[in-house]
Formats: C-alpha cells, structure tokens, sequence
C-alpha cells in the first residue's frame, strides 16, 4: 500500500517540477535576454550584445505600459547604459506597479550600426514565483477551510481519525485537480466564445460529478487496494463546496492553464494540511476529560475556530 | 422577443447537449472498458435481506 503510494506520487512531482522549467524558458526577441524589474520605478533591459549609444540614449525609442491599461503611457524620466553597452536601465517618473505584467516596445534596437528590427516584451515578475507564490497562497494564506469556511461538513465527518483524513485528503487532491482543469477548459475555450458563460454553475456541478464517476470507474479496476481504501469519500468529494468554488475562481480571475493548476492542487493540498492539523486534535480530543455539553461537534467547532484563529496570522502575507 | 436571445439559447441548448452526450458516451465507454465483473451471488443475497440500510 505505502510502495504503491510512493509509487503514483514521484512520477507527478517530476511531471509539476518539468513542466514548471519549461514554464520559466523562452524570451520574446533574439536580441533581448533578459527584462526585469529593478527597485520601485525602473525596468532593466539585458542584450545579447552592445547597443549604440546613440540609440540607447534616445528615450523616444522606448515606450512602456502596463498590460490592462494600454492607453496609459507610462513615461521614462531617466536611462542609464552599463559601461559595456549591454545593459539599459529605464527609470521611469512614477513608481511601477509590479504585479502586473509590462508591455515594453523598443522601436528598431540599433546594435553596431545595424537595425536588429522592434522588440515588444513583456516584462513580469519571475513566473515560477507567481505560480509558487498561487499555490502557497491557496493552501496556507486563504486556506479555503480556514480562512474561506468552505467545504466544513466534509471537514467535520470525515476528521475523526488520522488515517480518513489523509485518505480523504488525497482523494479530494486527486480529484479536485482534475475536475479543475476540465471545467477550466471548458470554461475558457466552449462557454466563452459561444457567450454561455452564465451557465457556468450548470456546467461545473456536471463536471465534478463527472470526474467523480470517473475516477471511481477507472480506480475500481485498476487498483483496487487504492479504491478500497478512498471507499466511501470519493462519493463524498461531490458534497463539499471547495470543488465547486475553486472553478468559479478559476472563471472569475481568468488564469491561464498552470496558474488554474497551481490553484486546484493548493486547494487540495490546502484542505489536506486542513483535516491533517484537525483529525489530531481529535484524536486527542477523545482521552480528554471535556464537559458534556461539548463532547463531539461542538468541541470540534471550538478547535476549527481556534485553527481559523491562528491561520489568520499568515493573513496579508506575501511571496516574492 | 430579441432574435438574438433566440439563437443563444438555442446554441446553448446544443452546445451543451453534445458536451453532455460527449461525456455520457465517454463515462459510458469507461464504464465498459473497465468493468469489474461482480459475483452475481452477492446480489441475490442482497435481494433477499431486508434492506433498510
């Protein structure tokens, strides 16, 4: 049971871990290395080779905008050239906000006398971190049982023992993952072009009952020692809120495909770490002298809110 | 009425009748690919007792 586990998990990790390398490649121009953000105004710009002065001094050459807000120019009150040519840095009059993505365009880079075309960037904060920076998010700082209060009846029925919790925690993971990603789909390429997007709940609800049917179809033959031991909470897993919450958010803040993923698998891992903490405390719980009026759910709610208590202390917080 | 409300109800009417029949053939699919054969004495044993549960 534990090998096979071990097993299914490694080769997903690797998967998450390649895909996140391939995510972090690729740049918009052949002449342009590297664009990033430097202090609070200024964006620096790395070539692959020496730019003319001349060229690089001229701040008509550079226009910059933020990604949402096109007609707002933003306007470059500075430019320093590193010693070797290669290296610009625009300083800009207002400071930059670096959330957003940066659209920069630099008409016809002169390098060596030679016009290498225009360039448009995009300039955004490492995107390896921003998707980090999504999962960290949806799992601790707005746990989705802790700080949302989702998904409770689920968490109370099933966080009795350690060993239902983490079962529990591990179906709701996988399946969480993968009805996500499909209603994701669907959502962005089936309702919004044909302008269903108000059927949007519909459609959801159908795909996780969906994802439950087919994962409990597929895991009863093929690994029947893993069905055995999901049992009862795949069946569950259609009862509890997050599952029809987390597609919502996907719908309503427009992410793209792994930012969509990143968001699922923190939810998942999110109310995995959530019944782990609680099924603890009940275990405890039970050789506890507690009053009788408090014995069973009420005491649990006590906890759960004590729990909700101290989450908020990673409220606010932010990564990179 | 708006024609326009017209043909987007009965777009989505289609739409998301061959999302529905696309997924209902698969899980269909699924289901028959991996079916678990049942012995089929567990039912009559079932069929038998009360049941409540």
């Amino acid at each position: 049971m534990q090998m096979k586990k071990k097993g299914v998990l490694f080769p997903v990790v690797f998967t998450i871990i390649g895909i996140f390398f391939l995510a972090g490649c690729g740049s918009e121009h052949r002449f342009v290395k590297k664009t990033a953000f430097k202090d609070a105004n200024s964006i620096v710009i790395e070539f692959a080779g020496p730019v003319d002065e001349e060229w690089a001094k001229n701040s008509g050459n550079y226009s910059a905008f933020e990604k949402p807000d096109p007609d707002i120019q933003l306007k470059v009150k500075n430019i320093v050239l590193s010693p070797d040519n290669r290296q610009v840095t625009l300083v800009f009059e207002d400071d930059l906000n670096s959330k957003e993505p940066h659209m920069l365009t630099l008409n016809n880079i002169s390098s060596e006398g030679k016009s290498l075309g225009t360039a448009i960037l995009s300039v955004k904060k490492i995107y390896l971190g921003y998707l980090f920076s999504i999962l960290i998010g949806a799992m601790i700082i707005n746990n989705f049982v802790f700080s949302k209060y989702l998904g409770l009846c689920v968490f109370f029925g099933t966080s009795q023992k350690k060993s239902t919790a983490v079962g529990m925690g591990i179906t709701f993971t996988l399946v969480m993952v993968v009805s996500a990603m499909m209603s994701w789909f669907l959502y962005q390429f089936i309702l919004v072009p044909f302008r269903l997007d108000f059927l949007q709940i519909v459609v959801f609800i159908g795909l996780v009952s969906l994802s439950v049917q087919a994962v409990d179809t597929i895991l009863r033959k093929v690994n029947p020692a893993l069905f055995k031991a999901f049992g009862v909470y795949l069946v569950l897993v259609i009862a509890n809120c997050i599952i029809i919450a987390v597609p919502l958010i996907l719908a309503d803040s427009n992410y793209n495909a792994l930012e969509s993923l990143m968001l699922a698998l923190g939810a998942g891992l999110g109310f995995l770490i959530a019944l782990f903490l609680m099924s603890s405390v009940r275990e405890r719980l039970e050789l506890a002298t507690v009053p009788p009026t408090y014995r069973g759910l009420p005491i649990a709610f006590v906890v759960a809110g004590l729990f909700a208590l101290s989450f908020l202390g990673f409220s606010g917080m932010t990564i990179f | 009425m708006d024609p326009i409300l017209f043909k987007l109800a009965l777009g989505g009417m289609a739409v998301l009748g061959c999302i529905g029949l696309f997924f209902g053939i698969g899980l269909a699919l699924a289901a028959h690919k991996f079916a678990v054969e049942v012995n089929p004495k567990v039912e009559e044993v079932l069929e038998v007792l009360a049941g409540a549960q």
